[in-house]
C-alpha cells in the first residue's frame, strides 16, 4: 500500500519502521530536514519536506494516490487539517493523532465532519493500558480480547515457581483442566511457541491466554495473586498522567501525583479534587521517601525523560512496592531494563504503532476474515490477533489434528457463542467463531494465512481467497 | 565495519555480473569466435561470487558499509571486466586490459588500442556493453533484480548514483531501480532502431547504442562516427547523448505526464543553456576557417559539444586540430559535465549551479554582513550541509586532478597532454588533446600513468567518496 506519514516524530518514525518491514511504500513528510535525513538514512522510504497543512506539499507527497495517510505531526490542528485536505485530494483513508484532552468530548463530531477514519490518542491508549495493569498487578502486560472475555497476560517466571524447570506436559491436572493456555515464552529476546515438551526456566517471560477468572485462579496457585491496587503514586503530570488519573479516579483509587511545574499542579488539582498533588521534583529520592512512597500499592513513572523514569522506578522497586510501571519511549532499552527486574514497561509510540498496524492490515485484507484486533507482545517479537471466522475461511469443520499450521503459529483460543474453548486435536473451526492466533512473525493478514498448504506467505497487498 | 556482510553483498553482485557475461558470450558464439575468454571469466567470477555470497553475516548495514561496498564492487568489477580482454590475447599487457575495462565500466571511453576493428566481435561487444552496464550502474541493476538486497539497497544506490541529491522516484529503492532500468532499456532500444533505420548494420547499431546510452565513447570503428559521415547518424547520436545526460528523474516525470515540473528543473535549463551557448561559440569560431557554411559548422559544433558535455567522447572530426578557442570551450565543458542522476560524468551541472549561487551569497554577505540567505535549487532549499559537501567535492576534484596530472607528467609529455589526460579520465570523457586526442590513443603512456588514470576514472564515476573511504583507516576499524 502507498502510505504517507506526516510528521516524523517518535510515533511516525517507529510506525514507518514497522511498515517498511511489511513492504509498504512509505512517504514521510516533515518540515525538519535533519529528521528527514535521518529517516532516509535508516529506512527505505521517500522523504518530502513540507507541511501537512499545505495542499501543494501533500500533492507532492502523492496524497492524490495514497491508500492511507497518517497525520502524526505535533499539532492536533495540523493533523486534522491535513486529514481533511488529503481526503479531498483523493487519499482513501486517513488516521489522525489527536491528543489534546480538550478535543475528547467533541471527537465523534470532529471525526464525522472532517471525514477522518480513525483517531488515535497515544497518551490515552497508554493510560488505558496502565490502568489495566493496575487492576491486575500480577501481570507484566495484559492484552484483552473480545471485550475482556479473553485476556492474554505476560508474567515473569521466578526461581522456585512450580512452573519452572519441568516440561509443560507434566503440569498437574488441576492446571491442565483450566481454560488457559501457555501461548508464548520470551527467553532473552527469542520467542518460543511452547508445546508440551517446552521447559520453562526462571527468568522467562511467559504469556498465558484464557478466561480472566481462570487466570485469576492460576495466579493464586502460583502464589503471585495481588489484589487490584488501591493507592497509586504517579510521578509526572503530563498528558498520560491526566488521562490515567481520570480513569483511576473513576475506579475510586487513591492517587498521589508529583509534578514539578506549579501551574500544571494547580490545573491537576482543579480537575481531580480527591487526588493529593505535590509540586516537587519527583526524581528526588528524599522527596519520594518523605511522601511515604513505601506505603503505596503501585508506582507509575511518567516523566518525559526515559532515564529519570527508569531510575526512580528502580528506586521504587527497591522500596518493595509490589507494582512498578515505567513509561519508556525508547524501545532499545527494553532488554536492559527487563534484566534489572522492571517488567511493566509501557511505550506510547509502541502502543500507537500497534493500533495503526492493525488498521493497515485490516485495509490490506478487506475481503477475507475480519481481524478484530492486533496486539504486539514480547517487545514486538510476536503478535496476538483476534479474527472472526467468515464463510471464506478454509478448512471449516476439519479437526485441527488433520490440519497443518505454519510453524511459529498457534491457534490459542476459540470463542464460540458463550463458550471459551482451548483447542485440542479434535476441535474444529466453525463459521462466526472468534479465534485468537499467536504468531512469531508478522505479516498475517487473514485467517487463511495460518495454514501451511498453498499460499506460502502473503504477498504484500494480496487478499487471500 | 561489518566486513562479512560487505563481502557477502559483493559476492552476490559478482554472481549478477557472471550472468551479464552471457551477452558477449552469445555474440562470440554467433560470430563463430572462441567463447573461451568469457567462459574462463565466468568460471572465476562464479566461484568467487558463490564463496563470498555464502559467508554468514549479521544484518547490520549502514551508510559506511554502503559506501565501502560500492567502492569495492567497482574495483572488483573493473578488474573482472579486464579478464576477457586478457584471455583473448588481443591486448599488449594486463595493465592495458585493466585500463580498457575501467574505461569501459566508468563510461570513459579512453582506449589504448590502435586498431579497434581488428578485435574479435565478442570482445568489441563486451567493451561497449560494459559502458551500458556502468552507465546506469552495476548496483542499481543488482538492487533491481536481487530482492535479497532490499535491506541494503538504499545505501548502495545512494553511493552509486551521481549527483549531489539522492534520486528516488518511488518510496522503495528496488522499485526505483526497476523503473530506472526500464527507462534505460527502452531508450537504448529506441537508439538501436533509429540507427538501424539510418542504415547501420544491426551489430554496429547495437554496439554504438550501448556506448551512447552509457555516454561512454567506445566504438567498433577506428574513426568512431566519422566512419559513417552521415548527417542523420550525427543527429541521432547528438540528440541521444544529450538525452542520456539528463536527469533520469525527468523522464519519469514525463512518463507521469507532469511536464510542468520538468521545465521547472533549473539544472535542465542551465544544461541546455550551456549546450546552446557552447555550440554557437564553437560554430562561430570554426566557421571562417574550417567548414562550408553555417549549417555545416553548427553540425560539427553541436555533435562535439554534446559528445563532450555528456562525457561520451565520440568524434566525427579531430577536435584536437581545431582553433584553440574551441578547444578551450570543450575543456571547460569537460569540467562541467552532464546533469545529476544521468549516465554522464563530470562535476555535474547541479553542483556548478550550487557553486555559483554560493558565490553570489558570499558576495552578498560582503555587502550586507548580517544578511541571512538560503540557497535554492528548483525552488527547494539546499541545506547548508549539502552546500558544504558540494564545495568539499569540488575542492577534492581539483586536488585529485592536479595530483593525477602531476604523476602523468612524469612520462615527459607536454602540459596539455598530461593535464587533459587527467581531466578526461576524471570526468569520464575519454579522449584528451594533442597526442591523446580523439584520433589518438593512450598506448604511449607508461603503465603507472595508465593505472593512475584508471583510478581517476573510477573516482570520477563514483564521485570520489566511495573510493576515498576505502583508503580511510577509520572506516575499516570497529569504531
Amino acid at each position: 500500500m502507498n502510505i504517507i506519514i506526516v510528521g516524523c516524530g517518535k510515533v511516525g518514525f517507529s510506525l514507518a519502521e514497522q511498515l517498511v518491514r511489511e513492504k509498504h511504500n512509505i512517504t514521510i513528510m516533515d518540515q525538519n530536514e535533519e529528521t528527514l535525513q535521518r529517516a532516509g538514512d535508516q529506512m527505505d522510504v521517500m522523504t518530502v519536506r513540507g507541511s501537512g497543512s499545505s495542499v501543494q506539499d501533500l500533492r507532492q507527497a502523492g496524497a492524490d494516490e495514497a491508500d492511507l495517510l497518517v497525520a502524526a505531526a505535533s499539532s492536533d490542528e495540523v493533523n486534522m487539517v491535513c486529514c481533511l485536505l488529503a481526503k479531498n485530494l483523493g487519499t482513501r483513508h486517513t488516521i489522525a493523532r489527536i491528543r489534546n484532552p480538550e478535543y475528547i468530548s467533541s471527537l465523534a463530531d470532529l471525526r464525522r465532519n472532517l471525514n477522518i477514519d480513525m483517531v488515535i490518542n497515544p497518551e490515552n491508549a497508554t493510560a488505558v493500558e496502565i490502568s489495566r495493569l493496575l487492576r491486575f498487578p500480577a501481570a507484566a502486560n495484559i492484552e484483552s480480547f473480545c471485550r475482556g472475555r479473553v485476556e492474554l497476560i505476560g508474567f515473569r517466571l521466578q526461581e522456585g515457581d512450580f512452573l519452572a524447570d519441568k516440561p509443560l506436559r507434566e503440569l498437574s491436572s488441576q492446571i491442565k483442566s483450566m481454560p488457559l493456555l501457555f501461548c508464548a515464552a520470551d527467553r532473552d529476546g527469542t520467542v518460543f511457541i511452547p508445546n508440551g515438551a517446552f521447559v520453562p526456566k526462571a527468568g522467562d517471560q511467559m504469556y498465558v491466554v484464557g478466561q480472566p477468572a481462570a487466570l485469576d485462579r492460576f495466579f493464586v496457585l502460583l502464589g503471585r495473586y495481588a489484589p487490584t491496587a488501591k493507592k497509586v503514586f504517579l510521578v509526572g503530570g503530563g498528558k498520560v498522567s491526566l488521562y490515567l488519573a481520570h480513569i483511576l479516579d473513576k475506579l475510586g483509587m487513591h492517587l498521589k501525583i508529583v509534578e514539578r511545574d506549579e501551574a500544571r499542579c494547580r490545573m491537576i488539582s482543579e480537575k481531580f479534587p480527591r487526588a493529593i498533588v505535590i509540586c516537587a521534583d519527583g526524581t528526588d529520592s528524599d522527596l519520594l521517601e518523605s511522601e511515604n512512597l513505601a506505603s503505596y500499592d503501585a508506582f507509575v513513572a511518567l516523566t518525559d525523560r526515559d532515564e529519570d523514569n527508569l531510575i526512580i522506578s528502580l528506586y521504587a522497586m527497591q522500596l518493595g512496592l509490589s507494582k512498578v510501571i515505567t513509561k519508556c519511549t525508547r524501545q532499545n532499552y527494553a532488554g536492559i531494563v527487563r534484566s534489572l527486574g522492571l517488567d511493566s514497561i509501557v511505550s506510547p509510540k509502541f502502543i500507537t504503532a500497534s493500533h495503526i498496524l492493525h488498521v493497515v492490515r485490516g485495509l490490506q485484507n478487506s475481503q477475507g476474515s475480519v481481524m478484530n484486533s492486533l496486539h504486539r507482545i514480547a517487545d514486538g517479537n510476536a503478535e496476538a490477533m483476534d479474527f472472526t471466522v467468515g464463510p471464506s475461511t478454509r478448512h471449516l469443520g476439519v479437526p485441527l489434528k488433520d490440519l497443518q499450521l505454519r510453524s511459529g503459529i498457534l491457534l490459542a483460543v476459540i470463542v464460540r457463542g458463550k463458550e471459551i474453548i482451548i483447542p485440542e486435536g479434535s476441535t474444529c473451526l466453525m463459521e462466526n467463531d472468534r479465534v485468537i492466533i499467536i504468531a512469531r512473525e508478522s505479516g498475517i493478514l487473514d485467517l487463511n494465512d495460518i495454514y501451511e498448504d498453498e499460499f506460502p506467505f502473503p504477498a504484500p497487498g494480496s487478499t487471500a481467497l | 565495519m561489518n566486513l562479512r556482510l560487505v563481502l557477502n553483498v559483493v559476492g552476490r553482485v559478482m554472481l549478477i555480473e557472471t550472468l551479464t557475461l552471457l551477452f558477449p558470450l552469445a555474440v562470440a558464439l554467433i560470430y563463430g569466435e572462441s567463447p573461451l575468454p568469457f567462459l574462463y571469466t565466468m568460471a572465476i567470477l562464479a566461484i568467487l561470487g558463490a564463496v563470498l555470497s555464502a559467508l554468514p553475516a549479521k544484518q547490520s548495514f549502514f551508510a559506511r558499509e554502503g559506501f565501502c561496498t560500492v567502492g569495492l564492487i567497482w574495483l572488483l568489477t573493473g578488474t573482472a571486466g579486464a579478464l576477457p580482454f586478457y584471455f583473448s590475447g588481443a591486448f599488449p599487457s594486463f595493465v592495458d586490459c585493466i585500463f580498457e575495462s575501467f574505461s569501459g565500466f566508468t563510461t570513459t571511453g579512453a582506449t589504448i588500442l590502435t586498431d579497434v576493428e581488428a578485435l574479435p566481435r565478442g570482445i568489441q561487444f563486451w567493451r561497449c556493453f560494459s559502458h551500458w552496464l556502468g552507465g546506469m550502474g552495476v548496483l542499481i541493476l543488482a538492487t533491481a533484480v536481487l530482492p535479497s538486497l532490499s535491506g541494503q539497497s538504499q545505501h548502495l544506490a545512494r553511493a552509486e548514483t551521481p549527483g549531489p541529491f539522492v534520486l528516488k522516484l518511488v518510496p522503495r529503492q528496488p522499485r526505483t531501480s526497476k523503473i530506472l532500468y526500464g527507462i534505460y532499456c527502452a531508450m537504448t532500444l529506441l537508439v538501436i532502431v533509429l540507427l538501424c533505420a539510418a542504415g547501420l548494420p544491426l551489430y554496429d547499431a547495437a554496439v554504438h547504442a550501448f556506448s551512447i546510452a552509457g555516454t561512454g565513447g567506445f566504438s567498433s570503428k577506428n574513426a568512431s562516427f566519422a566512419f559513417y559521415a552521415d548527417p542523420a547518424v550525427d543527429l541521432i547520436v547528438s540528440v541521444f547523448t544529450l538525452l542520456f545526460s539528463l536527469n533520469f528523474g525527468l523522464f519519469y516525470l514525463a512518463l507521469c505526464r507532469r511536464f510542468r515540473e520538468i521545465w521547472k528543473s533549473e539544472e535542465l535549463r542551465f544544461f541546455l543553456l550551456v549546450v546552446t551557448l557552447a555550440t554557437v561559440l564553437i560554430a562561430w569560431d570554426l566557421d571562417p576557417v574550417y567548414h562550408q557554411g553555417v549549417l555545416e559548422s553548427l553540425r560539427y559544433a553541436f555533435f562535439h559539444v554534446t559528445s563532450v558535455i555528456s562525457t561520451s567522447g565520440f568524434f566525427t572530426e579531430d577536435y584536437a586540430l581545431w582553433p584553440h578557442f574551441s578547444q578551450m570551450v570543450l575543456v571547460l565543458l569537460m569540467f562541467c559535465g552532464s546533469c545529476s542522476n544521468s549516465t554522464g560524468g563530470g562535476i555535474k551541472c547541479a553542483r556548478v549551479l550550487i557553486l555559483l549561487r554560493a558565490l553570489r551569497r558570499e558576495l552578498h554577505r560582503l555587502v550586507h554582513p548580517k544578511a541571512v540567505e538560503v540557497i535554492r535549487l528548483d525552488g527547494r532549499v539546499v541545506e547548508d550541509r549539502a552546500v558544504r559537501t558540494v564545495l568539499v567535492f569540488l575542492g577534492c576534484y581539483m586536488l585529485i586532478l592536479c595530483g593525477a596530472g602531476l604523476i602523468i607528467s612524469l612520462d615527459g609529455y607536454s602540459f596539455s597532454i598530461s593535464f587533459s589526460s587527467a581531466l578526461a579520465s576524471l570526468s569520464n570523457v575519454g579522449p584528451g588533446l594533442e597526442l591523446v586526442g580523439p584520433t589518438g590513443n593512450f598506448s604511449a603512456l607508461s603503465p603507472l600513468s595508465k593505472l593512475v588514470m584508471s583510478a581517476c576514472m573510477v573516482i570520477g564515476r563514483l564521485e570520489i567518496f566511495p573510493i576515498l573511504i576505502l583508503l580511510t583507516p577509520s572506516a575499516w576499524r570497529h569504531i
